[in-house]
């Protein structure tokens, strides 16, 4: 019983894992750049959730703001830099992006300090839903259902739409789509817009019941990270079975020290645990588990 | 006999070079005498100190294009190695040294073999990864002291064998001594068939292993050269410091400092990870203590650190010394 109470928790959490990794994949996938700020956007989209839930706002009514103040980001950043990085070589592209996550995470820690916040009252913070035996926390719900609606709206418009078809062009052959008149400079912009969206709304959904501080953003990156990796890098299919997958290991590795009493198999590795997956996964299999693109 | 003189041939060299590097080595000589404060010799060890990781790190990530993320861990291996038998067996310095650079190279051996089937991304953030699990052990491992670390036992005299000195200027021509080991090391080494199969492969590794380069191989070589670089400097902070803990050795932002330091200074050049510590460290550490001390501003330093490496990224990513290379071509 605890088993599948903990299986669900994965569940509902491996969700949130795969909507920060969406848009670290979607900006992946259209031009092969890794984004290392992309934990920073997610906490600059909890501290967005968390002050105007000091207004007395519900956080849930909230997320339009995160996930706008994600757009504006994601726009800023392409076209401050990730513009002049794309013409640069591979490693200069990661420290510009890694330039960019220690910006903005000393920019956080200058304006709110490092104190941990979290916010304290909502409509659905503290209540909990008894399903059977199993006790679910509203927040974590209702986040989990809507990551699952943004995944769905993400993937309709990249597989569905006039504007996806353009998109995904783009990734595949910049100069063909560029002949066939699709403004390509434009399509990158709009991949970060939908990243640092997607990112938006999954701070301010994870702010709901997680600690909101500047360095945040680690944790939450390097599982992206390693969502993306093992989904295959730039496929949004596999940043979804890989989120739930992470969600899940990191659920019930501890639970096979609850049942074993080794100490080893603790909590403190839950981590630990989805960083080696990643390094197993990749080297055994280098383009990931639904990779689309070498 | 011949990898001797290779190593102190500088002959080409061109000659602003060698009289800068003549300068330079003067300028380090005297240094300790010029009066300066304790703070600033502190500063010139790091910059020394960071010259070598940075030039550790070139042969795998400048020779090789390689985007190597995952130095740290070597760090905490040759830290961890000659704190722990200097504290359990009470060897010596010396002795303690040589198991660190031989431990670093093993699972160098054995983290790199599984790590070269991988190439550009995957491999970048793998090597991030395995430098986390890591450092995750070595924070929950009781035996080695956990979070808390260990402390070095504090001889009553100075000790030449276990490196105690009372002054940082016996530590400062310590680390220049290992310093000048790893240029000579290193001039050789961009002469020796490694180097020149590590430039193939980083041009065109298809072309390379056609030629009969085993590429994965080379890497690996390379990748063990850099490690036991970066684990002499960690024993270093080891003894210089007296007390490691996992956060200080092992994280995830040493070994981001140690590729960028190489990059900014212009990676796979002799000089680059030299010029790139030397203006990143002193500009790091009289930021903090400058801007650091003052209220209110806490994070300052790192915002205009971060906004430095955003401008070099895309505007110069071939770093200062692409600048000057640039300049002479004119």
């Amino acid at each position: 019983m605890i088993l599948l109470d903990a299986l669900l928790q994965g569940i509902l959490m491996g969700l949130l894992f795969a909507l920060v990794a969406l848009g670290l994949t979607i900006i992946f996938g259209m031009m092969d750049i890794v984004n290392f700020a992309h934990g920073e956007f997610l906490m600059i989209g909890m501290y967005t959730t968390y002050w105007t839930s000091l207004l007395h706002i519900d956080p849930l009514i909230t997320l339009p703001a995160s996930a706008i103040v994600g757009m504006l980001l994601g726009l800023a950043s392409y076209y401050c830099l990730v513009k002049y990085l794309l013409r640069g070589p591979m490693i200069a592209q990661l420290f510009g992006t890694f330039g960019l996550m220690l910006f903005l995470r000393y920019l956080a820690q200058f304006l709110f300090g490092i104190d941990y916040r979290i916010i304290q009252k909502g409509l659905l913070v503290g209540k909990t839903l008894s399903l059977g035996p199993f006790r679910l926390d509203w927040t974590k719900l209702s986040a989990a259902i809507l990551s699952l609606i943004a995944f769905l709206v993400v993937y309709y418009l990249l597989h569905r739409t006039k504007l996806g078809k353009a998109l995904r062009a783009t990734a595949l052959n910049k100069e063909a789509a560029n002949y066939m008149g699709i403004k390509t400079d434009r399509m990158n912009a709009l991949a970060w817009v939908i990243g640092g969206g997607t990112v938006g709304i999954a701070g301010g959904l994870i702010v709901n019941f997680w600690y909101v501080y500047p360095t945040v953003g680690l944790l939450f990156v390097m599982i992206a990270f390693a969502s993306v990796a093992m989904g295959g890098f730039g496929s949004i299919k596999g940043a979804f079975f890989a989120g739930i997958l992470i969600g899940i290991i990191e659920m019930l590795f501890p639970m096979v020290g609850h049942f074993t009493g080794w100490d080893f198999f603790g909590p403190h590795f839950k981590f630990t645990v989805v960083y080696f997956a990643y390094f197993i996964i990749v080297v055994l299999r280098p383009q990931g588990l639904f990779g689309w693109k070498k | 006999m011949e990898k001797i003189r290779d190593a102190f041939d500088f002959g080409d060299f061109s000659k602003p070079e060698k009289v800068g590097f003549a300068i330079f080595t003067l300028l380090l000589l005297i240094f300790p005498w010029l009066g300066v404060g304790s703070f600033v010799k502190a500063v010139a060890i790091q910059f020394l100190l960071f010259s070598l990781f940075g030039m550790g790190w070139n042969t795998i990530g400048g020779y090789g294009g390689q985007v190597e993320l995952g130095k740290a861990q070597y760090v905490g291996i040759g830290a961890y190695t000659v704190a722990l038998t200097m504290v359990w067996w009470k060897i010596p310095f010396w002795a303690a040294m040589p198991i660190g650079i031989l431990i670093a190279i093993g699972y160098s051996f054995i983290i790199g073999y599984p790590l070269f089937r991988l190439k550009g991304h995957y491999f970048a953030i793998a090597t991030i990864c395995t430098s986390l699990v890591l450092q995750d052990i070595f924070i929950n491992w009781k035996l080695v002291g956990a979070a808390k670390g260990i402390e070095l036992p504090i001889h009553e005299h100075p000790d030449f064998l276990y490196m105690q000195f009372k002054s940082d200027t016996y530590y400062f021509y310590f680390i220049m001594a290992l310093f000048y080991t790893a240029i000579f090391y290193m001039n050789w080494f961009r002469k020796s068939k490694l180097g020149y199969q590590l430039r193939m492969i980083k041009e065109d590794e298809e072309a390379a292993e056609s030629l009969g380069i085993d590429a994965r191989w080379c890497k690996i070589k390379a990748y063990s050269i850099a490690s036991a670089f970066v684990a002499v400097g960690g024993g270093f902070m080891a003894v210089y410091n007296l007390y490691i803990d996992p956060y200080s050795v092992m994280d995830l932002d040493l070994s981001i400092k140690i590729a960028l330091m190489a990059m900014l200074g212009g990676a796979g050049s002799m000089w680059g990870p030299i010029i790139g510590s030397g203006f990143l460290v002193p500009l790091d550490r009289f930021l903090g203590s400058w801007l650091g001390a003052q209220k209110g501003l806490i994070g300052v330093d790192f915002m205009i650190y971060a906004a430095l490496i955003m401008v070099v990224s895309a505007y110069q990513p071939q770093g200062i010394w692409g600048i000057i290379e640039q300049f002479r071509k004119k």
